[in-house]
């Protein structure tokens, strides 16, 4: 399917992000708010914040706590999931305290788990770990509950036993359904990171947005909120690449070519 | 050798009630039999065989194997199920040799086995295929290879041609009725088609409606290896259709 120039996606991403910024343009001229600069303002301020150590510094640490907490909930999340959607004991036992957990907002943690572990990263670590987990889990547990019972039947005739049937045969099954829970957790993962370093204020990203707040060098600011903006679609790009391979057997995964 | 005792099964329904899918069967197949189970939809012929199978348990009676009772599946029973139930993430290959690796057997070992399989189904050059890329009748050619690769003794066919068209159909039971002749395995087949029941086996089961219950048992006394093309010319082939149809027009009646 080749259309005109115009359709590719990269010419509307690039097209959109110019009408953004003539907008974003307009109204900071229009306002003339000091806390509103222009897009120029910010985009000149990028090259300071991305040649200075401290900030690359704190925007490394932010990413490690990130992965670190984005991999804690693939281990623990995956499998509860999925002995979830197979077994109606485990589900029943546990869909009360996860349906409790689900909407409360993550970072409203962050104050008893800095009292319990500290400022340090572990705490980060842990409520980013709890953010990305319950997407993952939910979505593990409802594709593990739709694969065909049949593909179950077939292994457990081979001499399969459960333990392996959850890992080689329903994870599998179920992974197109598992891989957009842990789609959703990298946006979970990019949010809970930032707020919790704006509540545990000690270094990383989001203490970098508020010290430049703090200090009201707005260009910073919005410097850095373009950094997050660009970290979050470059890693939803390479999460969409990967998805795409790990899927490229299933019978959607033609259809679910989002970009 | 299948001992099938004063079988029953009753589900529990959503709505709190209890339903009789199956009530006092009692069957015997030797070894190296082909026995086709013959009903109406609904009659709990799938169930059957899913007893059999080990995923389903009984409510009453038991099913010996071997003189061994069935509790739970195993790879002396190989099921071939109407959905093809293959591995998605696998290519065939793949699905062919999964339950040789299953059972220890080496990789380069299981493939090399698993093309052997693959050509005897004639799906040699689809070995790197995945299912989705395959027709029907290719899908199921890929899951009996898969199940006769770990080499059951007793193969539980649940209307595996069901869902392909009429010509794919008659291909598909031409080469399993060949393969059968060669492997002499015992076969459990469940089918609602009267001339597949009677082209393909030695013994057809005839269930009535609900609760299903044994109605008949009927010998089909044709010589093999069996060519569809002169069965149809034959009396005493088309003297069983004749008879076996009466009798599913009878329990459906019944039913």
């Amino acid at each position: 399917m080749k259309g005109a120039w115009y359709e590719r996606p990269a010419v509307v991403m690039l097209m959109v992000v110019v009408l953004i910024g003539a907008v974003w343009s307009a109204l900071s001229s229009a306002l003339g708010f000091s806390s509103f600069p222009s897009p120029l303002a910010a985009l000149r301020e990028l090259p300071h914040l991305l040649l200075d150590p401290a900030a690359l510094w704190a925007i490394a640490q932010s990413l490690g706590r990130m992965f670190v907490g984005y991999a804690w909930g693939l281990v623990f999340a995956i499998p509860i999931g999925l002995a979830m959607g197979r077994s109606r004991s485990v589900h029943d036992f546990l869909f009360p305290l996860v349906s409790l957990i689900y909407p409360m907002p993550k970072a409203a943690l962050m104050p008893i788990l800095m009292l319990w572990f500290g400022l340090g990263s572990f705490s980060k670590i842990f409520v980013i770990a709890m953010g990305v987990s319950l997407p993952m889990l939910y979505h593990s547990c409802l594709g593990a509950s739709r694969i065909e019972g049949k593909l179950v039947w077939a292994a457990q005739a081979m001499g399969m036993g459960p333990v392996a049937r959850l890992f080689r045969v329903v994870l599998p099954a179920a992974l197109p359904e598992i891989l957009i829970g842990c789609r959703v957790g990298v946006v979970m993962a990019l949010i809970v990171m930032v707020s919790s370093e704006m509540i545990a204020r000690q270094e990383g990203v989001g203490n970098l947005l508020f010290t430049s707040m703090d200090m009201a060098q707005y260009s910073s600011v919005y410097a850095v909120i373009l950094v997050l903006a660009v970290m979050g679609v470059a890693l939803d790009w390479v999460f969409e690449r990967v998805r795409r391979h790990l899927t490229r057997w299933s019978e959607s995964a033609v259809e679910r070519k989002l970009y | 050798m299948i001992q099938i005792e004063q079988l029953g099964k009753t589900f529990q329904t959503a709505r709190g009630t209890s339903h009789t899918a199956i009530r006092d069967i009692s069957l015997e197949v030797p070894a190296g039999q082909f026995v086709s189970i013959l009903g109406p939809s609904g009659c709990g012929k799938s169930t059957l065989l899913y007893m059999v199978g080990g995923f389903e348990q009984a409510s009453s009676g038991r099913i010996l194997v071997n003189g061994r009772e069935v509790r739970d599946p195993g790879p002396d029973r190989g099921p071939v199920f109407q959905e093809y139930a293959l591995f998605p993430w696998k290519t065939v290959l793949g699905n062919v040799a999964y339950g040789l690796r299953e059972q220890g057997v080496a990789r380069s070992e299981a493939e090399a086995r698993a093309m052997r399989w693959l050509e005897k189904v004639k799906l040699k050059d689809y070995a790197h295929f995945y299912p989705r890329e395959l027709s029907g009748g290719m899908r199921q050619r890929a899951a009996i290879a898969r199940t006769l690769a770990y080499e059951p003794k007793i193969l539980l066919m649940d209307e595996p041609f069901g869902a392909l068209d009429a010509h794919t159909r008659l291909t598909l039971q031409a080469e399993l009725l060949s393969l059968w002749e060669q492997l002499q395995n015992t076969v459990l087949f469940v089918t609602h088609s009267v001339d597949e029941a009677v082209y393909l086996s030695d013994r057809v089961v005839v269930l009535t409606g609900t609760p299903g219950t044994v109605r008949e048992i009927v010998d089909i006394d044709l010589p093999r290896p069996r060519v569809r093309a002169d069965l149809l010319r034959s009396s005493a082939y088309q003297e069983y259709i004749i008879q076996l149809e009466k009798l599913l027009v009878a329990s459906e009646a019944h039913a």
